[in-house]
């Protein structure tokens, strides 16, 4: 049963000023657990609401539920440093992520609901002329794809973003940077609020506390979940649990090439504009990426905080690092302060590209192992997962995103980092 | 988490140690080896490196939920 | 400027007679030694001091500490501010110069003070509902500069903060009566004891306690107790703050000014730590209760006490306990003017009413069983509206210019809620307290829920000698501190008064950011009904003050509006930092060049002297060439490689990873480390060897030699040796923990200086004496010899990475310099990287851009070695399918087609120039003097990597496209005649 909200405008927000209360209706209404499902869809994040969306938005899939073991949003959607780009190397990760970020920029409109796309521009900063080549080859390779990105030398970075421009030296100077113009910030809570509105205006039902705890199979083909609430059968069920992927290996009896990490991300108290775009500074055993929500606090994060974790509680001297690497980089921000810091788990796979693939059983399917690039792919994966399940193949964008690509030795290795996601 | 103690130099700051990966289920095939991982919830067996101390190399037996050390060996000694 | 003179000395106990001026907001004002800002500020009868940040509604100073919402000033002139400082805690200094924020023209009159009136729509999360058309964007400059408290601050001029390391037994939190109470048990248990107190002293609420404490009054006793704990050499640090830390170590922070100067980081790893950081004082939401002049009862005391500052000529207090009364006391003998006393409590005890006899009969009016319904004075508070809660229709005006609230107290339970602390709900506390701790770390005070002096000190005073005991403090504690005539505050809780919908906006639930009552409504009604959406929807307790005094209040209130209990409702998650923590401080010592440490070679200072221009690679700094042989790198770089291949030249090396394998398992251990056998080398031979990484790829490659039969000498590319040697290490372990292999980084301990060119063995000849002359002669490619120059060891090996006839000198520094100035005046020119660059890839040979993580052996080129190879670390993974597969990379060289373009790094390659099907990309490029064209290295699809195939170098970043012709990837010297002369 869908629930008619207001269709949200600045017109609406001036009719509910003089309307009484009840006006504003719940974004996704309180819906029972029903008994059976055509698909279930394990997680309420980015993913899986995005999934949910598109299932029955562009499939007609009518019964659609979405269990979340605690609330809308509660993991890594919430907890991003709200990056959005397609600036990466490989054809078979740049297509995709570029079809997300088509789709941020007109997701507001497509949900009625102000996800803040900001194309600011992401700006990855070179510090040597060797990583001059390795931004060119994967600027190259965007352009060569179709995709906007700009190589920079040292004076037009600092053009580019004059909070650059040091007083001193730079212990690790600038020597020039990759530029994707349309990439920038997206408002995190917006996108899984905005996702959980629409997908239940189209009938699906989101269930939170509701926590699903086995599978259930009959005869080599899966037939629903176990849940906190009970049973419920399902035609396909698709897991979509971030930090949690590695755990569904587990529950599943399926060894998953997932390692399970913590990522910090702080902010400093609210001030005015200053930083202007997405600042990436890797030097060497250190790096952060930086930039300043609409707010007006400046967010940053790092590198993982390096051993598996799901505490959500990040070590310090990991918060230090980041820290030091953003003062380095932006020296005048010194005196600011940092308000509040949380932490994600991130599932990391061994090269680094995320897996949406069937596992195990035909009908049941896993879209996971989104290391850094979860936030940023929703749209893309949503739409792209939700037509591998209603379809039952899986679309090109994702034709390489396989989980058996580990033993053929199809890697989508962007670092070349290997199997190894703390590097030794 | 606590401090990890080191068989050599007792317990230390974590920050001198460096993780390395989650140890592979005992009698894993070469592939399984080098791809796959444990991951449990509860209890994760893992190298780590003493490497701004020692540079020992450990095995730990911890649990990733609550951040609990429960045994610290030298590898190569766990049984 | 007007100079402002406050009317008379003041007299508190944290300001002395003298004089002090600063500014704020251009108009010069006295203070005096001792007061902050606000304080200062406050006794000329300032009431503004800012505006919130959604509404822009007019704001003064609410708290007295970090609890301030409203209060935060810009501190210096642009380039070099501080924004956002909290005005109850900024010291004035000489020329202190202060500004109030986020208002404009000015702070009497803001233009965007219009935005009040559109308070009905602009509610929680009305961005949400519109900015969509035509897009976020049209909107985002002007939200964004309507947004942020403080100004960007243009540069800083702070100082990295004093760093100390601390270590004790036990660590307490606090230095008010359960935080001493704790120490002095520790103290005379014989425990190493430290102290963290916020305050610049130490009490905490004893500094209005009228109870006594051992016979003594509560501010005698604190000096009695910092005493003895002084005697006992228990450390007392005050101005630090506790902020945080993770996994036992616990990172305190001192600000003694306020303003993010001269801080001290302290990084402390106690064995325990007793948390003693009591409560902090919350307000109660009624409308319009963010005007100047509404403010927390305590702080107005504090303002009192500690600077001498009436808050206000005509008071008014407010609340919901007994300690309104024992405050009005003391506010009247200081000759406050104190109109009435507000109390919610309507049932009370025979003590309270006691209590309001003794103040009725001072001439202040007691109105129990009553509440402030609104606030009228947009500037200031001039006049209250009050309700019989038994009869809500009645109002009762009462005039005022300053309305004191106290609507209880939360304790204050970060640091017990992180690394596994946990909470619970205590319905005598009225809220949340700290339960389960970790096992080093316990709770005592308000923090625990215990308001009760005697009780607290009592349970603090036990509990600490316990945790003595534990870490082996046995020494006799004695008696607890005993405390007489507290008592309970019989707190009942209240926490908004009753209004109508449409006043609910004006209820203010989280001061700073403008979050009301209406805004908890509205979440609710979307159905944000978890705290942490709630949280997150309304943004309640996400500013400076991290919910210390909107928090709690907001999570009761969404409890009466879903009629559900707050033990239900929950409040949401805290982390650290506990206070807000400056950037410079969090980033500690590692600011500035001092980041990460520079790593130099003993020829860095020659190097230094003699014009040359350094690169850094990792941590080292390494020379890319050297000014006098040209105006920029390229044609350096060029110079310096003709030298080379024409005469010779010498490079400094050091940086090279020299990692030395030794003990009888030494030969059979390298076997499985790298690709093809070290164990059929002969002594004083060397050979290049390639690791490989578990999965396959290559990692690294190096020459490793054989020193004796069980001792060898490896050497990794710069930059990484550290990372091979743990790889070593871990092998070790895993496979050979049983068997012998030491394993010893030898990095700085060897220099190496490469000799390379034609006349490269002649000149080391001249330079190292007739002893070498044979020895030199005899080498043979990929030999090595040892023995002495100038007393100490040297270690001479025929190698090149030049392709010209070469050698590396492998010495210890104290001979590296004259080594090498020897070598100069033989007439060889030192080259850098830049030409070292262009040699190597004219000889096709390997670098990290090619060897990314990314390539396997055969991708390589190294199917020699595969062929040849053993089971080694990552063989096992050679084999699978898409390694074999035809468009798997494979190195080529390449050049362009018409003999002059250049040739890019970063290109990618694909068939024709209207392809979007990358086939590879070249890893390398530079200009050959040698052939006089632009060569490369690349990577392209094996089945379009023949020699000879003409394929196309795409540069649509640069906007070029060349057209460039498949080369081996030995450009020059391809029998390598010249190396092996």
């Amino acid at each position: 049963m869908s629930v008619r909200a207001p269709r949200y405008s600045a017109w609406s927000l001036l009719r509910g000023r003089f309307s009484g209360p009840g006006f504003w209706r719940p974004l996704w209404s309180g819906r029972q657990l029903q008994k059976a499902y055509d698909v279930v869809v394990v997680g309420a994040g980015g993913h899986g609401l995005a999934t949910a969306y598109h299932l029955a938005r562009d499939h007609g899939v009518r019964r659609v539920a979405v269990l979340e073991k605690r609330l809308v949003g509660y993991g890594n959607v919430g907890r991003n440093t709200t990056i959005v780009r397609s600036n990466y190397l490989l054809p078979q990760n740049h297509y995709f992520y570029e079809d997300a970020l088509r789709r941020w920029e007109t997701l507001s409109r497509d949900l009625n609901y102000n996800v803040m796309y900001s194309p600011r521009g992401v700006l990855d900063l070179a510090l040597s002329d060797g990583e001059m080549v390795s931004l060119a080859r994967r600027g190259n390779a965007m352009r060569l794809a179709g995709i906007d990105a700009e190589l920079m030398d040292r004076a037009g970075v600092m053009k580019f973003a004059k909070e650059l421009v040091p007083a001193g030296t730079r212990r690790f100077d600038i020597v020039g940077g990759l530029l994707q113009q349309r990439g920038g910030t997206v408002r995190h809570d917006a996108v899984a609020w905005g996702y959980a509105r629409a997908a239940s205006a189209l009938g699906v039902d989101i269930i939170e506390d509701c926590e699903v705890t086995g599978l259930v199979t009959t005869a080599g083909v899966a037939t629903g979940v176990e849940t906190s609430q009970g049973p419920v059968a399902a035609g396909q069920v698709v897991f979509a649990v971030a930090g949690h992927t590695g755990a569904i290996g587990t529950m599943l009896g399926v060894p998953l090439p997932v390692e399970t990490h913590l990522l910090q991300a702080m902010v400093t108290e609210p001030i005015k504009p200053l930083i202007n775009s997405v600042l990436i500074y890797v030097h060497p055993h250190g790096e952060v990426y930086i930039l300043q929500s609409d707010r007006g606090g400046v967010v940053m994060g790092g590198f993982l905080d390096g051993f598996p974790s799901y505490t959500r509680e990040g070590r310090w001297s990991r918060l230090e690092d980041v820290v030091q690497s953003a003062v380095a980089l932006l020296p005048q921000i010194a005196g600011l302060r940092v308000l509040r810091h949380w932490a994600g788990t991130n599932d990391m796979t061994m090269d680094g590209s995320f897996i949406i693939d069937r596992i195990r059983y035909d009908n049941v399917f896993l879209n996971g192992g989104w290391c850094y690039g979860g936030f940023k792919s929703i749209p893309a994966s949503g739409a792209a997962c939700a037509q591998f399940v209603a379809t039952g193949t899986a679309p090109d964008l994702i034709r390489a995103h396989t989980l058996s690509r580990f033993a053929s030795g199809h890697l989508l290795d962007e670092r070349g980092g290997g199997p190894f996601p703390v590097r030794l | 988490m606590m401090r990890l103690t080191c068989p050599f130099c007792g317990a230390r700051e974590l920050h001198e140690f460096q993780f390395h990966k989650t140890a592979p289920e005992p009698g894993a095939n070469p592939f399984a080896a080098v791809y796959e991982r444990v991951n449990r919830t509860d209890i994760s067996q893992e190298y780590w490196q003493h490497l701004h101390g020692c540079r020992a190399w450990l095995y730990v037996s911890r649990n990733p939920s609550t951040g609990e050390v429960y045994q610290v060996h030298l590898l190569g000694t766990q049984s | 400027m007007t100079l402002r003179r406050a009317l008379s000395t003041r007299r508190g106990h944290r300001v002395t007679s003298q004089s002090v001026s600063f500014q704020f907001d251009g108009r010069e004002y006295t203070a005096q030694a001792g007061d902050t800002v606000a304080s200062a500020l406050l006794a000329h009868g300032v009431r503004l001091f800012g505006r919130s940040v959604k509404y822009r509604r007019p704001r003064g100073v609410f708290a007295a500490g970090p609890e301030e919402p409203n209060a935060l000033l810009t501190v210096g002139t642009q380039p070099c501010v501080i924004p956002n400082v909290s005005a109850p805690q900024l010291a004035i200094t000489p020329q202190l110069i202060t500004r109030s924020q986020n208002r404009w023209p000015s702070l009497r009159v803001d233009l965007h003070a219009l935005l009040q009136a559109g308070s009905g729509f602009l509610g929680a999360g009305f961005y949400y509902k519109t900015f969509m058309w035509p897009s976020w964007r049209t909107y985002e400059t002007m939200i964004r500069h309507l947004a942020g408290l403080g100004e960007a601050p243009g540069a800083a001029d702070i100082a990295p903060p004093h760093v100390e390391y601390v270590s004790c037994d036990v660590l307490v939190g606090g230095a008010g009566a359960a935080g001493l109470a704790a120490a002095l048990a520790a103290a005379r248990a014989g425990a190493r004891v430290v102290v963290c107190e916020r305050e610049p002293q130490a009490g905490g609420e004893l500094e209005f306690e009228t109870a006594t404490i051992d016979e003594q009054s509560a501010t005698e006793w604190v000096s009695s107790a910092l005493a003895e704990l002084a005697r006992a050499g228990a450390r007392v640090l005050y101005h630090t703050a506790i902020v945080g830390g993770s996994d036992g170590l616990v990172i305190a922070h001192a600000e003694p000014g306020g303003g993010a100067k001269d801080n001290t980081v302290y990084r402390i790893r106690p064995q325990k730590f007793v948390m003693a950081m009591g409560a902090v004082e919350r307000g109660i939401a009624f409308v319009d209760n963010d005007r100047p002049g509404v403010m927390l009862l305590g702080a107005a005391e504090r303002y009192l006490a500690r600077y001498g500052v009436a808050v206000g000529k005509e008071l008014v207090l407010f609340g919901n306990h007994d300690r309104l009364y024992a405050s009005a006391q003391r506010l009247h003998a200081a000759g406050m003017r104190i109109r009435a006393i507000i109390d919610t409590r309507g049932d009370v005890s025979a003590v309270t009413i006691g209590l309001r006899a003794r103040l009725t009969g001072m001439g202040v009016e007691c109105l129990g069983g009553h509440a402030v319904a609104e606030v009228h004075g947009a500037h200031g508070v001039r006049r209250i509206c009050v309700v019989d809660l038994q009869a809500p229709g009645t109002k009762i005006f009462i005039e005022c210019d300053a309305l004191l609230v106290s609507g209880g107290w939360t304790p204050m339970l970060q640091a017990a809620l992180h690394d596994g602390g946990q909470r619970e709900f205590a319905a005598q506390a009225g809220g949340f307290v700290a339960n389960a701790q970790p096992e080093w770390r316990t709770a005592v005070g308000a923090c625990a829920g215990t308001f009760e002096l005697s009780v607290l000190l009592t349970e603090s005073f036990r509990a600490a000698a316990q945790l003595s005991q534990s870490v082996g403090a046995m020494g006799v504690v004695g008696r607890a501190p005993v405390g007489r005539g507290d008592t309970a505050p019989q707190l009942q809780a209240f926490w908004r008064s009753a209004c109508t919908r449409a006043q609910e906006k004006r209820q203010f639930v989280d001061l700073q950011n403008d979050v009301t009552v209406a805004d908890l409504r509205l979440a609710l009604s979307e159905g944000f009904v978890d705290i942490e959406h709630i949280k997150r929807y309304t943004t309640l307790g996400i500013g400076t003050e991290q919910g210390r005094t909107g928090g709690l209040l907001g999570a009761a209130i969404v409890a009466e509006l879903k009629g559900e209990p707050l033990s239900r409702v929950g409040v949401s998650r805290t982390r650290p930092p506990y206070q807000p923590m400056t950037l410079s401080s969090l980033a500690g010592l590692n600011q500035g060049d001092a980041l990460r440490v520079t790593r130099r070679t003993p020829l860095h200072a020659w190097n230094q002297a003699n014009g040359a221009v350094f690169e850094p690679a990792e941590y080292w700094l390494r020379t890319r060439y050297y000014r006098a042989n040209g105006t920029d790198a390229f044609t350096a770089g060029i110079q310096e490689a003709t030298q080379v291949r024409a005469h010779g030249g010498i490079l400094d090396g050091s940086t090279l990873g020299k990692i030395e394998i030794a003990g009888a398992d030494a030969a059979a251990f390298l076997d499985r480390l790298y690709l093809t056998k070290a164990s059929t080398m002969k002594v004083g031979r060397s050979k290049y060897m390639v690791n490989l990484r578990e999965d396959g790829m290559v990692l690294d490659d190096g020459i490793v030699l054989r020193l004796a039969p069980n001792r060898f000498l490896a050497t990794t590319g710069s930059g990484h040796a550290e990372h091979m040697l743990s790889h070593f290490e871990h092998y070790r372990a895993l496979e050979w923990s049983h068997r012998q292999v030491a394993i010893t980084n030898l990095t700085e301990a060897w220099a190496v200086i490469v000799v390379a060119g034609p006349e490269s063995r002649a000149a080391l000849i001249r330079v190292l004496g007739e002893a070498w002359h044979a020895r030199l002669s005899g080498l043979t490619h990929m030999d090595f010899s040892v023995s002495r120059w100038n007393g100490q060891t040297l270690r001479v090996l025929r190698a090149s990475f030049s392709g010209e006839l070469a050698f590396e000198l492998h010495c210890q520094h104290g001979i590296a310099v004259p080594l090498w100035e020897a070598l100069v005046a033989a007439g060889l020119q030192p080259y850098g990287l830049e030409a070292l660059d262009i040699l190597r890839v004219e000889k096709g040979y390997l670098v990290s851009s090619e060897m990314n993580g990314e390539a396997t052996p055969q991708d390589l080129g190294m199917d020699g070695l595969v062929n040849l190879g053993n089971e080694c670390v990552g063989r096992a993974m050679l084999g699978r399918p898409a390694f074999a597969e035809p468009q798997r990379p494979r190195l080529v060289g390449l050049r362009a087609c018409d003999g002059k373009s250049v040739i890019q790094g970063g290109a990618q390659i694909t068939l024709t120039t209207t392809d979007t099907h990358a086939l590879g990309h070249v890893s390398s490029s530079v200009y050959s003097p040698a052939l006089g064209q632009w060569i490369a290295l690349a990577f392209v699809a094996r089945d379009r990597a023949a020699p000879g195939t003409v394929l196309v170098a795409r540069d649509p970043l640069r906007g070029t496209d060349v057209d460039v012709v498949v080369t081996s990837p030995v450009h020059v010297d391809s029998s390598s005649e010249r190396m092996k002369a």
